[in-house]
């Protein structure tokens, strides 16, 4: 039986969340973000006395900033969901240290629902606020290849709610088809029908390879978009965004006003798009932010203390996210951003660290050995 | 603010054809600004500087005679435990800029270091090493050969320096001086102010000795100096991670000797007979000096300490007095400034420790409240070595026996540098054969783990004899005039 006290908050957070990217309502948010944390405190009994430690009920906090937020990491060691028995969809984290220690995060009928509705709304307030119909191409694996990825999920759900006929994924069991992509993209030129390519950043990559190798170019048709999940690893952001961008324009024709990423995670259920598509349509000159969804709100915090930062410094990333119902709203990561003008930006990983002693790192080690922590 | 200016490099006396021109590192924390003026090189300059260097010490220290090295070396470190010293007083100031590391870590790593490096250790470590070290003046008889033998150091030694704890390169300039080697110092990035300091400390003593010692940065990888300093050398001593040593080593010509020291390791093991309530507090603060010095930055300090069932103190108790003992420490010896990425690692284990623990699990996790100060598991041994997210965070394995690590050690082998052990039986003796098999490169007690002696084989090398080549006479006339000193 679905608990009558959760549905009556999932209405309510639904309603909220259907209400688009385009209102502001603090004290709507804040209420919900308390029942919220209302629900999870009194059905995780592990989170209920991981909230009793810190001396935080429900009852004794005012704001969503008080709730007390739950690493990444942990979903590795530990399972807290809401309602277990009722799990319908289970995401697991890459594991990118250990493979065998990924992290878990189960979705019931209802939460599942949240997560769609924050896929829908924000995807057309943020990647289609022009109402534009593209076919969708994917350059990720298809949902029966990866049925836990959360990324997969997302783009399948953008596929089959606002792509044309001759949408597809292009990563299949022998990998990824760079050809058909091309073919693809061929037919959107031909058929003058615009195409949004979206992916991870790195297929983006192994893609603009392919295109590079076999001296392929193409100008997709107007209204064409790309838009990438994540980032790309191991070096400067910056650069690496310049370059992507230069890519887009060379290799697809796609200027960069029509390029969004987008930050997505498996402990959350809502994703951070790229403002820029939609400052474009309110002739917004702003610089590219993350858009934080009015369901969501976005701390940054003290990476020693774990304390909030004034506005504009750089610290770890907390989100809380209401689409979250179904495991942990406040979830502390260790990506490193900043609040900005119109949302936030992220500044890469505080995971990537440097060396600065003579000793053995965690990171060396597992290289090295190829000895694998799990705790 | 307070604006320190100090130099990022240290060229010979007498060494200025044309000084090149500088730029100037600005290095901030809390109110103090270190500028650290940098030399522009060139391949050229570098070359002549490697040139100038064997010049003079053919001319000046190849012919000194040990004794004499010996008694400036002495000088040189009487002078930096002078907490009197000016550039001792110039050192604590620049290096908690530089490194993050506390006043506190600082002044004691450069008593500690300084300690070590004193005429007694010095003659010692010389003679376990090249059995008389007037081997290194002229031909000593030697009766195993029933003949005469002399050992000669490198013509220039080229050392690349890594990480951050201060006061540890001086060890690689001494030991060229103890060998009569010129030496060129590539500084690292994290401490580069120690070393030109240092060496100024030699210049004021000995000049000409001073004449052959040199220290220069430049950022990593800069295959036109590299090979510039390496084309001249003789014998190369590098430290580093494993794959930058690797990709280092490729410009390094073949005849040039090479030592290499990459990042290591260490733990503790405390064996049952040692777990009373009567040694608990002081084995406990012990324990917690080797986790605070340098902040577990060093290849000496422990990731983890294995402790014992069985005892009159269990694993989880002892783990609760180290926990105080760390307290202690961050009011007497406060840990140093952490990156974001160090601060959040922590916080990432320290969650998946609180939730295990909160499920029940058998984990027990001892914090600082306030921030990632120190941190204290106690689990069961999970039959794997944890590498720790260093900066005070100490994992207590709970082992039923101290012989049962041995298999979760072999495969770090290679990396396995320091152990300190506190056994309290027979056991001892048969428990170090099997950690030296397995790989381990000292031994020593809790507490000791950061003050090795200048005698240690470092790394597992003999550091000094490494690097000598010997002439031995086998003549059998008697008539070749070699004089015995002794």
């Amino acid at each position: 039986m679905f608990p009558p006290d959760v549905k009556a908050v999932d209405e309510d957070i639904l309603s909220f969340i259907e209400r688009g990217v385009d209102h502001r309502d603090d004290e709507g948010f804040n209420r919900l973000a308390i029942r919220s944390f209302a629900l999870q405190y009194k059905y995780i009994p592990l989170y209920r006395r991981y909230c009793q430690r810190r001396g935080v009920t429900p009852g004794n906090i005012a704001s969503w900033k008080d709730v007390p937020p739950v690493f990444t990491d942990v979903f590795k060691a530990v399972r807290l969901t809401l309602l277990p028995s009722l799990t319908v969809k289970t995401f697991m984290t890459s594991g990118t240290v250990n493979p065998d220690q990924k992290g878990r995060v189960d979705y019931d009928m209802g939460g599942l629902a949240l997560m769609k509705a924050t896929i829908s709304h924000a995807a057309s307030g943020l990647l289609f606020p022009d109402r534009i119909k593209s076919r969708l191409f994917v350059i990720a694996p298809s949902p029966d290849i990866a049925p836990n990825m959360v990324m997969v999920f997302g783009m399948n759900r953008l596929k089959d709610s606002f792509g044309l006929q001759g949408s597809r994924f292009f990563i299949g069991k022998n990998g990824f088809d760079a050809d058909a992509l091309a073919d693809a993209l061929r037919s959107s030129e031909e058929d003058n029908i615009p195409a949004t390519i979206c992916g991870g950043s790195f297929g983006f990559i192994n893609f603009f390879d392919f295109l590079r190798a076999n001296r392929l170019k193409f100008r997709l048709p107007k209204g064409s978009r790309c838009l990438d999940a994540g980032g790309i690893k191991g070096k400067s952001r910056d650069v690496v965004r310049e370059e992507f961008l230069d890519y887009c324009g060379e290799f697809l024709g796609v200027s960069r006003e029509f390029c969004v990423n987008l930050i997505g995670m498996t402990e959350t259920a809502s994703q951070y798009y790229d403002n820029n598509l939609k400052n474009r349509g309110l002739g917004v000159d702003n610089l590219p932010a993350k858009f934080i969804p009015p369901w969501t709100r976005v701390l940054v915090v003290n990476p020693d203390t774990l304390e909030p930062l004034p506005i504009g410094e750089t610290g770890l990333l907390r989100y809380f996210d209401l689409a979250n119902r179904g495991h942990i709203c406040a979830i502390q990561t260790d990506d490193l951003g900043r609040i900005i003008d119109g949302g936030f930006e992220v500044s890469g990983r505080a995971g990537e660290r440097d060396v600065r002693g003579c000793s053995l790192t965690i990171e060396e080690m597992s290289r090295m050995t190829g000895i694998m922590e799990g705790i | 603010m307070e604006v320190i200016e100090a130099n990022g490099f240290y060229f010979p006396p007498g060494f200025s054809p044309e000084m090149p021109p500088v730029t100037t590192g600005e290095y901030q924390r809390g109110d103090k600004i270190v500028h650290l003026k940098f030399p522009v090189l060139t391949k050229k300059k570098v070359a002549l500087l490697a040139g100038y260097l064997k010049e003079k010490r053919d001319k000046y220290l190849s012919g000194m005679p040990v004794e004499k090295i010996v008694h400036t070396l002495d000088k040189a470190s009487r002078l930096w435990l002078d907490r009197k010293y000016p550039y001792r007083k110039l050192a604590l100031k620049i290096i908690p800029v530089m490194t993050g590391l506390s006043p506190g870590a600082v002044d004691e790593s450069i008593d500690v270091e300084m300690k070590s490096s004193l005429k007694e250790d010095i003659l010692r470590a010389l003679k376990s090493e090249t059995g008389n070290p007037f081997y290194l003046d002229d031909f000593q008889y030697s009766e195993s050969l029933n003949g005469y033998c002399r050992a000669f150091g490198p013509r220039l030694i080229v050392s690349f320096f890594s990480g951050n704890i201060p006061a540890l390169p001086h060890l690689v300039f001494m030991r060229s001086l103890l060998i009569k080697s010129a030496c060129l110092g590539k500084l690292a990035s994290g401490e580069p102010s120690f070393i030109p300091l240092y060496l100024k400390t030699i210049e004021d003593i000995d000049p000409e000795m001073a004449c052959s010692l040199a220290a220069l940065y430049w950022k990593g990888g800069n295959k036109d100096l590299e090979s510039a300093a390496f084309n001249q050398a003789d014998a190369a001593i590098l430290f580093g991670g494993v794959e930058t040593l690797t990709s280092v080593m490729k410009r390094i010509p073949r005849r040039v000797t090479v030592l290499t020291h990459g990042h290591k390791l260490g733990f503790g093991v405390l064996g049952r007979n040692r777990l009373n309530y009567d040694a608990l507090d002081a084995l406990a603060a012990s324990v917690a000096y080797d986790i605070s010095m340098f902040d577990q930055h060093a290849c000496l300090a422990p990731h983890v300490y294995y402790v014992e069932d069985g005892g009159e103190v269990s694993p989880k108790e002892f783990a609760g007095a180290l926990a105080n003992a760390m307290k202690k420490m961050e009011t007497k010896m406060p840990r140093g400034a952490l990156s974001p990425g160090e601060a959040a690692l922590i916080n990432q284990l320290r969650g998946r420790y609180e939730f295990r623990e909160l499920n029940g699990e058998d984990v027990t996790m001892f914090a600082s409240s306030k921030n990632t100060g120190w941190t204290v598991v106690c689990e069961k041994d999970p039959g794997i070595f944890h590498a720790s997210p260093l900066n005070r965070f100490i994992r207590v394995f709970a082992v039923h026996d101290i012989f049962e690590i041995i298999p979760a050690l072999r495969p770090l082998g290679p990396f396995l540098q320091n152990a300190a052990l506190s056994i309290g039986d027979n056991r001892e003796k048969e428990f170090i054969s099997r950690l030296g098999e397995a790989g381990v490169a000292r031994i020593t007690s809790p507490g000791n783990m950061a003050l090795p002696s200048m005698m240690w084989h470092h790394d597992g090398i003999a550091p000094i004899s490494s690097l000598l080549r010997w002439c031995d006479v086998e003549k059998k006339e008697n008539d070749y005039g070699i004089k015995s000193i002794d």
